[in-house]
């Protein structure tokens, strides 16, 4: 048992804003009183306390992030170097850090929950064997479908009741959380080597099917079966000049269905090619804003080395041609695709000028904060450890000032930010960090300290150097058990896993299994991730 | 330039319309391969299987594959890189001297007219084996081959993919990459993970008799490796786990004998494509797994105080 004491408390979902407050815990969750000798006090007079925070979007495990960890080893030379000790296993920072690393970065920030966004079903055994390998963080995934072609297959003989239940066996055969769309049709076209960049058109290979049919009835279904997070969507032509046009019509495609819009920063760009691009966040912001069944995640960049890994293969071939680096492919038999491509974006660059202040004007203009998210789309924005560099530029407007001098003039009549003087306070970066993606996440355990709440809590020295205050939490509290503790981290704990487990007829086996036996080349019976792989999962049924 | 453009093999059953085996034998190393992947299965998109499908095999002699290819390509050794150079040229349009072209013991007709067939498929892929990654040249005819396929993209639909084999080394692959960030070749004898082939990697380390003693873990180096690693095998303690006598227990000084994984041990292979696939055992052992003996080594380790860089100063000095 445990109370933390003196502390200005930053608690949104339950409308606390910095009142000094005191928070128990017991048996890992958040309790209303503590009493007895046996009861730890942590003096947190000085610090904020926070929930654990939430990355709703991060690329952390699985065959795509372990295929470019081969692909770059010379990202990991100058990397954070963890060393092996009684507690800690040894690893590698950098753009894609090992698994125990991914760990403990995360609780070096003060984030407790990390989505993996994207996951086919074919190789989510082998994400469960990394996430199992990743400690401190509470782990859930979400599963790529909307390039699945059984799922398409279904689609073009207008068959969409059978192919919600395909979509909830498949959920279920990942042991995933939420269901995953990368550019809709696109990966499927780019299995030809086409792309599928108008919505209205039909997919490569299908004279029914265009991505306009996919979003909408992926976006019902998962509203349908009732799933905690809503569609996650990764839009058409990401990271193409002129893209704002697709991304605000696959808004209006949604048609009041929830959904979850993706790294929005690589999907709010106007003009007609690299030399006329320019940022359209106003225009987007000002569409979402009404859009309430809407949420997103900003995407944003940061000057720096990164990789960029995607199932958007037909994208990342642009890239591999635009920058003449590396390519990595893997086209995943039936379902999706990834591609890797190393990338370093530069302050001096044009292009990358405006990404970088587009991230950062979704996060200012999008008025509600409960509806967008702090990521980087890591390791594809930049890296996850370099959150609090973005938390700096959001809460200084002064700060942002002296950046936008230092970028190329080219860029300064192509962006929004140097006209918005706009804060974040303390309680908005807590929404952005946690309370909101949580909420999105649909995880009502996560992301705030109301009674109940599981006991992830993160206490900051108030600093006001807000970059060094966020990379350096003082104590970080998982499940109630003090895992770092004056900065260091003492205490390994393995984290959980949330899978939902939705309804659907079991005859679709019946369906599936022919199927699967003429277009796989596994067995059907090996398909499904077994429950015993995962450790400590929490299922949550559904519909 | 780098990297690799694959895919599931799976999608070589689907789609692939034109197959190339480079410096392998498949018929007799991967036995399964040209009737459960790539050559017979009737795919999605090649219903008509084996008559939807036209394979080319690049080897430096007429081995037991070549009776299942359309082509037989038969380059002289060592002249792997000069040929692959070559169709990257001629794919690109480039003008090539074809007495040069000669010394591969090919004609340039013949490459012109492979590197169209390249052009013109509609979805090619790429094997190459051990023929190719392991003679002359190496590591550089690896990256010519799988530069020339990411370059073909620019055309057509292309993919690659080595031949792996030798049991689950594609699994120990990617299991050090997530745990140490690194492929092979990793040396954690400063407390994290260095990443520096030639330097760390296997024979090297023994060839050099860095190391006092050697763990041999589902593999049979004393069969395979040079005799200098070999001999520093014999000279130093090492201990093997493997269900059966090999030639690398037979030097060693300790031999567990462990359960055969697949058979009587549970586990996960991954295949070729890094696809996962979990092995159900069949049979009981009497003997313990892998897995079981690591637990305990790993135990009876920790019992020895913390060797950590803290504790240097507690070392004793050799």
């Amino acid at each position: 048992m445990l109370r933390i004491t003196g502390g200005r408390v930053y608690d949104p979902a339950n409308e606390v804003d910095g009142e000094v407050r005191d928070v128990c815990i017991s048996g890992g969750r958040i309790v209303d009183e503590v009493a007895g000798a046996e009861v730890r006090t942590i003096d947190a007079a000085g610090m904020v306390v926070f929930p654990g925070g939430v990355d709703v979007h991060t690329h952390v495990a699985g065959g795509a992030l372990n295929f470019a960890r081969a692909m770059t080893p010379e990202n990991h030379r100058d990397a954070a170097k963890f060393t092996h000790s009684p507690e800690l296993r040894a690893g590698v920072g950098g753009t894609t850090p090992s698994t125990f690393a991914t760990g403990y970065l995360y609780a070096g920030l003060g984030y407790t929950t990390v989505n993996e966004a994207a996951v086919p079903v074919l190789s989510a055994r082998h994400t469960h064997e990394e996430l199992r390998d990743t400690p401190l963080v509470d782990k859930s995934c979400c599963v790529l479908m909307a390039n699945n072609e059984l799922i398409l297959d279904l689609l073009e003989e207008g068959e969409t009741e059978r192919a919600k239940h395909l979509l909830a066996w498949h959920l279920w055969a990942a042991k995933g959380y939420g269901i995953k769309a990368v550019n809709p049709g696109g990966v499927t076209a780019w299995k030809w080597g086409k792309d599928a960049k108008i919505l209205s058109e039909p997919v490569p290979g299908y004279s029914k099917v265009t991505p306009a049919k996919i979003i909408s009835s992926m976006a019902a279904m998962v509203d349908e079966l009732g799933l905690p997070h809503p569609l996650h969507l990764h839009c058409n032509n990401l990271g193409a000049p002129g893209n704002i046009d697709t991304t605000i019509e696959t808004m209006k495609l949604l048609d009041g269905h929830r959904a979850h819009m993706a790294h929005l920063q690589f999907h709010s760009y106007g003009g007609d090619d690299w030399d006329t691009l320019r940022s359209e966040s106003a225009r987007l912001a000002e569409f979402f804003n009404g859009q309430p069944n809407l949420t997103a995640d900003a995407g944003a960049i940061l000057f720096g080395d990164s990789v960029t890994i995607t199932a958007d293969g037909p994208w990342q071939h642009l890239l591999y041609q635009l920058t003449g680096r590396k390519w990595g492919n893997l086209d995943v038999e039936n379902e999706t695709g990834c591609g890797v491509v190393p990338y370093t974006y530069k302050g001096t660059n044009m292009v990358n000028a405006v990404q970088w202040a587009v991230g950062l004007e979704l996060l200012l203009l999008i008025d509600d904060p409960w509806r967008i998210y702090l990521t980087t789309d890591h390791p594809n924005g930049a890296c996850f450890w370099r959150y609090p560099e973005i938390i700096h530029l959001l809460m200084n407007a002064d700060f942002r000032r002296e950046c936008l001098e230092k970028l190329p003039d080219k860029a300064m009549g192509r962006i929004h930010l140097p006209g918005i003087d706009r804060e974040y306070t303390l309680f908005e970066i807590a929404i952005i960090t946690s309370a909101g993606p949580a909420r999105a996440l649909g995880m009502p355990q996560k992301g705030h300290l109301g009674v109940g709440a599981d006991a992830d809590v993160v206490l900051y020295n108030d600093d006001s150097d807000r970059e060094h205050m966020f990379g350096h939490p003082r104590y970080l509290l998982k499940g109630g058990e003090v895992v770092v503790e004056e900065g260091d981290i003492r205490k390994m704990v393995d984290g959980r896993e949330c899978i939902v487990r939705p309804g659907y007829d079991d005859n679709i086996e019946e369906y599936l299994r022919p199927l699967f036996e003429q277009y796989y080349t596994m067995s059907f019976d090996n398909y499904p991730v077994e429950m015993e792989r995962l450790e400590g999962a929490d299922i949550r049924e559904c519909g | 330039m780098g990297g690799k453009v694959t895919c599931t093999l799976g999608e070589v059953k689907n789609r692939a319309d034109f197959i190339i085996y480079w410096g392998g034998n498949p018929a007799d190393c991967h036995p399964l391969h040209f009737s459960r992947y790539t050559l017979i299965p009737k795919g999605k998109h090649v219903p008509e299987g084996r008559k939807g499908r036209t394979m080319v095999l690049v080897d430096v002699r007429e081995t037991p594959s070549a009776r299942h290819a359309d082509i037989l390509l038969q380059v002289k050794p060592g002249k792997d890189f000069e040929v692959i150079t070559t169709l990257r040229a001629l794919v690109k349009n480039q003008p090539v001297d074809a007495a040069r072209v000669a010394e591969t013991g090919l004609t340039l007709e013949q490459l012109q007219d492979f590197a169209d067939r390249m052009k013109n498929a509609r979805f090619g892929v790429l094997f190459f084996g051990m023929g190719l990654s392991m003679t002359r040249g190496k590591h550089m005819n690896s990256a010519a081959a799988l530069a020339l396929v990411a370059e073909l993209n620019a055309y057509t639909k292309f993919v690659s993919m080595p031949m792996r084999g030798h049991g689950n080394v594609t699994g120990a692959d990617v299991v050090m990459r997530w745990t140490t960030g690194f492929p092979f070749g990793v040396s954690l004898s400063r407390g994290y993970p260095r990443f520096n082939p030639g330097e760390f990697s296997t024979i090297d380390v023994l060839v050099r008799g860095d190391n006092d003693a050697t763990l041999v873990l589902g593999a049979d180096p004393g069969a395979t490796m040079p005799q200098p690693a070999i001999d520093h095998l014999a000279r130093t303690p090492t201990i093997v786990l493997d269900p059966k006598v090999t030639h690398t227990s037979r030097l060693a000084r300790v031999h567990i004998t462990t359960a055969t994984t697949g058979i009587s041990a549970p586990g996960t292979v991954y295949r070729m494509d890094e696809i996962p696939l979990p092995l159900k055992p069949i049979l009981e052992s009497p003997y313990p797994t892998d897995e079981e003996v690591m637990h305990r080594i790993l135990e009876k380790v920790k019992e020895k105080p913390a060797w950590t860089p803290a504790s240097y100063k507690e070392v004793p000095c050799a």
